[in-house]
């Protein structure tokens, strides 16, 4: 308790000021997602008794073994005209889970009613989908206690910076939509622009090192784009699989083209960064330090960095697909087709952001050598 | 000629002229990754084969693959290894009761109606698979930080030989907190840039917030994000702690022997 109280009284003041804020936003924002209910237009029924009524094994065409469960399922409507009236559902699952699920005593649904009451004056209806939020932000709220935990100024720098992008981005895609003549490229190339700015500022604050940076991005992302661009102009796009791209409202490749360049956007700004700081703090240990030696440490540094960072960008494009491939080879779909169909794109952003990635190796080393150079004509 | 095939050839090429041997083997660890993971799906289509245990193998190989290979054996990527294979363990409990609570597994019902073709009974946990995918996202990004700790660590222990444990592990947590928002920033884009269909989707057939926080796709992206965050944070106190328990231990245990 001792330590607590000492702990307590190291704080600075607006480091007290920063927790009661976050203890308030917290508690407040898991009261309202446990209690939102009313904010909802649809139906939403917490489920307060599960029975399972029949078990059956299934084998389809291709010889793969499941099981099918039916549960009766009686739940209490949280809001609306009927709340605090049951309701009963049927749900039926299977244990691979691919479109189904399980439901036990608490969990929270989205339901729609059926319009005619059975004889017996029971309220009957079907599930629709599964109340999310509560989750979402218990998870939410892990992630931001942790990265404060861990990286204390940066960890909230990283939060700032993800909330901005978020919202610059949805500003972004609304401006898109609501103005049809303005090309969606044009947008994510501004949007870039205005990201690559905010957050490298964010991280570095200003300084010749963040210039450098930001110059250094803007140039790898762009030339990527170019790149990216020439190859598909010069093999018609060829091998790329545009009719399995999912949630497509709008034309595909620009698109896809927007995505190669958002996407690789963090990754070149990391190498950026890297280069610019790491290449800044060794001017600044000893000013003389020779364009050539510079030159010789830049390249070692960036072959460091090469590989990790093309394969960050690889996993977090491929592992996406995992449950895809699966289901498709599942269904005895031949192998090549499996993973062109869905392997394509993701192939094409991963090698696309690595093209970026090493790219911007030199054009960040040749940046910041001029960078440092103007800071030592100054002096 | 094909997209692809010429894009890799562009890749590299820059990694061979830019980086040399080292790019080289960059190169051809992409290409041994993908393998990995190809194996991996492979192993999953069996229905009695573990997802999870499957993940934790295919994780070890590929930190494997990205610490020995593209670099080498030595002390400091013998740290970030261990280091890694902890917080994915770490990392995957963590996942799996969050995939089994907030119900993201498997396929949602934006992406159902295109997959009618196909039987959905296949008798493979897609809970597990579900939570295999989010952590094979970030195992790139994890090794990445890792060896981004390590080494410095090393060098500071080179220069300062003398240094304690606790002053160690204090400047592996600095180097670590200078890497973390870069870092996360890599994954938050890459992903952004891989969800600006759904986005759009989102936004041209007006969904209401409620109905976007609470779809099963949209809901498996924020997730996906908030692991990816949280793993990049973790691995930071644990690899500092690691390297500089070894890295002390090394120096205590020859002492004597001078």
């Amino acid at each position: 308790m001792n330590v607590v109280v000492n702990r307590l009284n190291k704080l600075s003041k607006k480091h007290f000021f920063l927790f009661v804020i976050l203890a308030l936003s917290f508690i407040s924002s898991m009261l309202f997602v446990h209690h939102n209910h009313s904010f909802y237009e649809r139906l939403i029924a917490e489920v307060i008794e599960t029975e399972l009524v029949d078990a059956a094994e299934t084998i389809d065409m291709h010889n793969n073994e499941d099981m099918l469960f039916t549960q009766q399922i009686v739940a209490e409507i949280k809001n609306g005209e009927k709340k605090g009236q049951l309701i009963h559902l049927t749900n039926e699952f299977s244990s691979s889970g691919a479109y189904d699920h399980e439901f036990h005593t608490g969990h929270e649904l989205f339901v729609s009613m059926d319009a005619e009451i059975a004889d017996t004056g029971e309220l009957t209806g079907t599930i629709t989908d599964v109340k999310r939020d509560t989750h979402i932000l218990i998870v939410a709220w892990m992630f931001i206690f942790i990265l404060l935990l861990v990286g204390k100024k940066q960890g909230l720098y990283a939060i700032i910076s993800l909330i901005v992008v978020a919202v610059l981005l949805s500003y972004a895609l609304d401006v898109y939509i609501h103005t049809s003549d303005l090309s969606l490229l044009w947008i994510c190339s501004i949007s870039v622009i205005l990201f690559t700015v905010i957050s490298l500022l964010l991280v570095g604050g200003f300084n010749e090192k963040t210039y450098a940076a930001i110059v250094a991005t803007l140039l790898g992302t762009f030339s990527l784009l170019l790149i990216t661009f020439l190859v598909m102009w010069l093999t018609s796009e060829k091998g790329l699989r545009y009719e399995e791209m999912q949630f497509l409202t709008r034309p595909p490749q620009m698109i896809f083209m927007a995505g190669v360049l958002i996407g690789a956007l963090g990754a070149v700004m990391d190498v950026a960064i890297t280069m610019s700081s790491s290449l800044f703090g060794l001017y600044d240990k000893n000013h003389s330090i020779s364009v050539k030696a510079l030159k010789t440490s830049g390249m070692e540094i960036g072959k460091d960095i090469m590989g990790t960072m093309t394969n960050i960008l690889f996993f977090a494009y491929i592992s996406g697909s995992i449950p895809m491939l699966v289901l498709y080879l599942m269904n005895a779909s031949p192998v090549g087709f499996t993973l062109s169909m869905n392997l394509s794109l993701e192939l094409a952003r991963a090698l696309a952001g690595g093209i970026g990635i090493v790219l911007t190796i030199p054009i960040g080393l040749y940046t910041t050598i001029f960078f440092v150079n103007r800071k030592r004509a100054r002096l | 000629m094909n997209a692809l095939v010429l894009l890799a050839a562009i890749l590299f090429l820059l990694m061979v002229v830019i980086g040399g041997k080292k790019g080289a083997r960059s190169f051809i660890a992409l290409f041994l990754n993908f393998a990995v993971i190809f194996l991996t799906v492979f192993f999953m289509l069996n229905p009695y084969t573990n997802p999870i245990i499957l993940t934790l193998v295919a994780c070890t190989v590929i930190s494997c693959i990205n610490l020995f290979y593209i670099n080498e054996v030595n002390i400091k990527t013998k740290t970030a290894f261990v280091s890694t294979v902890i917080t994915i363990v770490l990392l995957l409990f963590f996942i799996v009761i969050v995939t089994e609570n907030t119900m993201i597994q498997g396929f949602g019902e934006e992406e159902i109606e295109e997959l009618s073709i196909f039987s959905l009974y296949i008798g493979v946990d897609f809970v597990k698979i579900g939570a295999a995918v989010i952590i094979m996202s970030t195992i790139g990004a994890i090794t990445d930080v890792a060896i981004s700790i390590t080494s410095p660590m090393r060098e500071i222990f080179h220069h300062h030989p003398d240094i304690g444990r606790k002053a160690l592990f204090l400047s592996g947590l600095s180097i670590g907190r200078d890497i973390l928002s870069t870092s996360a920033n890599t994954l938050f884009f890459a992903f952004f840039g891989g969800y600006l269909a759904l986005l759009i989707w989102f936004k041209d057939l007006a969904y209401s917030i409620g109905q976007v926080v609470n779809s099963k796709v949209f809901s498996a992206e924020m997730i996906t994000i908030f692991s990816a965050g949280i793993g990049v944070a973790l691995i930071i106190p644990i690899t500092s702690w690691i390297t500089a328990y070894y890295l002390v231990k090394t120096r205590e245990a020859d002492k004597p022997a001078e």
